[in-house]
């Protein structure tokens, strides 16, 4: 080859071109005849003849046409560098960009893409639900208390929250928790406790844990409000809205996250879609809750409105914005239907005024060391 | 991009039958990568994501097709369908893997604390198999004078390696890593083939610890000081890869870099300028939104920020959201631009090739890998070479 190129570049003759036979890696100082096929010629010997028909073009840099040959081994080359010739062999090829996809190929790709996209949305939106709700009865509840383990350290700490047990306080509270648990209807492996932190909410967890804020007892005025939201965990725990939410949501985040590669943009898309879709079935778990807690109640002959304005005391208004974002219903809608279906009250008060206050102050001596309330999203706690 | 070459839209260079003799060349124009890149981002976004496998494709039929060794360019035959069967492959295979995975942890936890460890070293193991394969994939789709390059071994054998050397990785604090680099290239380079022309790779773990220990050094000093992070690790991907090209072998034809250490900060500055840059801009974008919904809710502006509706309404997220997905398009071209194609014409432009004589008549060997290994590279997010 050293001695080709010098040789060319001094006398170029007409038609030369370079050819690759695809066997070897010998680089030919060849000469085109144009007849019925192209034929390749090097020292008036002929090295192939390629059918215009079959010849495709390869991926060149610019300023030289490559060619490929559908009948000739796969990686023979012929590299055009004149434009002439160049220009004589594009009119001659007409299949010549029959393999590049142009802009019908991208087209293609787009279509399958969000075919692809809206079949993967539909699974998530009718599929994983259904799928959640088949299979949620069917983990065992041994399973779904080591999960709600692992959750519950990760919540202490993430919280950074201690749980409440001085002595008058927790024996109110066990009062309290007992009363709704029976009418509930649900067995003593629920465990309950009330943590020390600022943030007023509750949230129960697989496997049968609801764990109360103090900052929550905090805003209470009276026991039936606090005993409502009880009511309203223990009907997460009832329903077994932790583990379904588990495995909906972890399927999901499984799918999408497998699916579509780490592209920042598309990643946006997709949290956005997702929040849209798990919220949305969190906000009916929550309606389901809310009926459940007044049912409890009711069986209890305690008024449920309290509750809800508990809830509207600690979510303050919510009426305009975006509703379909948020994981629970509206505070006001919230109150509204606990308002209207609400009854007097017929039973005994479930605490005495001195069990309340104990229960109030279950948290006391100890200072409040949680910070920030930063209720970041696990999928493992259902809250108030 | 082949439109574009052919038949080309400005007047034509004078005929030059032969090109200068240089030994390594590149041809591409920056504005026709960018123009790639813009199209790809766009692309990418309204498929998903999906068009990845053709975007990649792309950019190296780019980049490859404007190298020229010798004279010769450089082909890339690969597909975007091809990687996207490999993709759909290995996605069937690690799905039911992920699942036992998680079924195992949890029992495993279960039993005793942080037994699941070994697990995440089973996807090392994968990771490195994974990375493997890719290259064997990209090897055998990289076309010279008409003959192809392709690769042997076993992906196993090299994932078992490269854990072993991780072990010892952990057990130094990284300072085996010029020696492990060298070993898995030895590994590597020894089973890639230049049709009957075997590689080899002759870089000494010692020459790039000799070059690079201070870098170790410096390493946790960036931790607390942050500015001379991009320094070391510009400095880093300097030193390794004139090392790496310095020990490349086929054959009889050596390659040799002379790429400075300070060659690629430039680049990786650049990246960071333009990172805060159009982060200063999406943020005066989201100030502006905000202060446009506020007047056009008709409350008081101070009135607006301070309730949480600021977060609720919806013309404030769309923007937003609208806001983030230009800015995160055009972050994927500013590195696609600088970290992909700057940084491989800086490169490419500090090697020089001995003794091509070799690669002269060489006879064409080697079959086709599939596009497997990328696909689990993929779905496992790992790289390498």
């Amino acid at each position: 080859m050293e001695n080709d190129a010098p040789e060319i570049s001094k006398t170029p003759p007409a038609n030369a071109a370079i050819y690759f036979d695809g066997a070897s890696s010998r680089r030919r100082a060849v000469v085109l005849h144009f007849s019925d096929r192209l034929e390749i010629v090097e020292d008036e010997q002929s090295l192939a003849a390629w059918d215009y028909a079959d010849m495709r073009r390869a991926d060149s840099p610019s300023g030289m046409l490559r060619l490929a040959c559908l009948s000739a081994p796969a990686l023979a080359r012929l590299e055009v560098r004149d434009d002439a010739l160049a220009t004589e062999l594009v009119s001659r090829c007409a299949k010549l960009d029959a393999n590049t996809p142009g802009r019908r190929g991208v087209a293609v790709i787009v279509g399958w893409s969000l075919a692809a996209a809206v079949s993967i949305v539909a699974v998530v939106l009718f599929g994983l639900p259904l799928i959640a709700d088949r299979l949620t009865p069917l983990v065992p509840e041994a399973f779904e208390r080591r999960l709600g383990d692992v959750a519950d350290s990760q919540i202490k700490t993430m919280f950074n929250a201690k749980t409440c047990d001085n002595a008058a306080g927790q024996k109110a509270f066990v009062k309290l928790i007992t009363a709704i648990r029976e009418s509930a209807d649900l067995d003593t492996t629920v465990q309950s406790g009330v943590l020390s932190s600022p943030i007023p909410n509750a949230f129960a967890l697989p496997g049968g844990k609801v764990y109360l804020f103090d900052g929550l007892l905090a805003k209470a005025e009276n026991a039936d409000e606090i005993a409502g939201v009880l009511a309203h965990e223990l009907g997460h725990l009832k329903h077994r809205d932790s583990m379904r939410g588990l495995i909906r949501d972890g399927s999901t985040s499984f799918l999408i996250g497998l699916l579509f590669g780490d592209i920042t943009g598309s990643s946006a898309l997709i949290f956005g879609s997702r929040t849209l879709v798990t919220s949305s079935h969190s906000r009916e778990a929550e309606t389901n809750a809310d009926g459940f807690a007044i049912d409890v109640m009711h069986r209890l002959g305690r008024p449920a409105k309290p509750t809800g304005e508990l809830l509207l005391r600690v979510t303050g208004k919510e009426g305009k914005g975006l509703s379909i974002i948020s994981t629970h219903p509206l505070s006001e809608d919230r109150l509204t239907r606990m308002s209207r279906e609400d009854q007097s009250a017929s039973g005994p008060p479930l605490l005495t005024p001195e069990e309340w206050r104990s229960l109030k102050s279950i948290c006391n001596g100890k200072s409040d060391s949680a910070k920030k309330p930063d209720s970041a999203k696990k999928s493992g706690p259902a809250k108030i | 991009m082949n439109e574009m070459s052919w038949p080309p839209q400005v007047p034509p260079p004078p005929p030059m039958p032969v090109p200068p003799p240089m030994p390594v060349a590149f041809s591409g124009k920056r504005s026709e990568f960018f123009d790639l890149a813009k199209r790809g981002a766009a692309l990418e976004l309204v498929t998903l994501g999906f068009y990845r496998f053709w975007l990649l494709t792309d950019i190296r039929r780019h980049l490859w097709s404007n190298t020229l060794v010798d004279g010769d360019a450089a082909e890339y035959t690969g597909r975007g369908k091809e990687l996207l069967i490999g993709f759909l492959v290995a996605l069937a295979i690690l799905v039911p893997i992920y699942l036992g995975y998680f079924l195992i942890g949890l029992e495993a936890e279960h039993y005793q604390a942080f037994a699941s460890i070994p697990l995440i070293a089973f996807f090392f193991l994968f990771g490195q198999f994974a990375i493997y394969r890719a290259r064997r994939y990209r090897l055998t789709r990289t076309v010279w004078r008409g003959v192809r390059f392709w690769m042997s071994g076993s992906g196993w054998i090299y994932a078992l390696q490269a854990s072993l050397w991780g072990v010892l990785m952990i057990l130094t604090l990284g300072l085996v890593l010029p020696w492990r680099t060298a070993a898995l290239e030895r590994y590597k380079m020894r089973h890639s083939f230049y049709g009957d022309l075997q590689g080899s790779f002759e870089g000494r773990g010692w020459e790039f610890f000799k070059r690079g220990w201070w870098l170790w050094l410096l390493t946790p000093i960036a931790i607390y000081v942050s500015p001379i992070a991009p320094f070391i690790y510009a400095g880093y991907k300097a030193i390794e890869w004139r090392w790496w090209l310095s020990g490349i072998r086929f054959g009889g034809v050596r390659v040799e870099s002379s790429l400075p250490k300070s060659a690629l900060i430039g680049l990786y500055w650049k990246v960071i300028g333009w990172m805060a840059l159009l982060g200063l801009v999406f943020g005066i974008y989201l100030a502006l939104c905000a202060v446009l919904v506020a007047s056009m809710s008709g409350e008081g502006l101070m009135e607006f920020f301070k309730t949480p509706e600021l977060m609720r309404s919806i013309p404030l997220l769309v923007l937003a959201g609208l806001g983030y997905l230009l800015l995160a398009l055009s972050l994927n071209i500013v590195i696609r631009v600088y970290l992909t194609r700057d940084l491989w014409v800086k490169v490419l432009g500090s090697v020089n090739i001995s003794g091509i004589e070799a690669a002269a008549n060489v006879a064409a060997r080697g079959d086709l890998a599939n596009a497997l290994g990328e696909g689990f590279a993929d779905g496992l997010d790992v790289g390498g070479f």
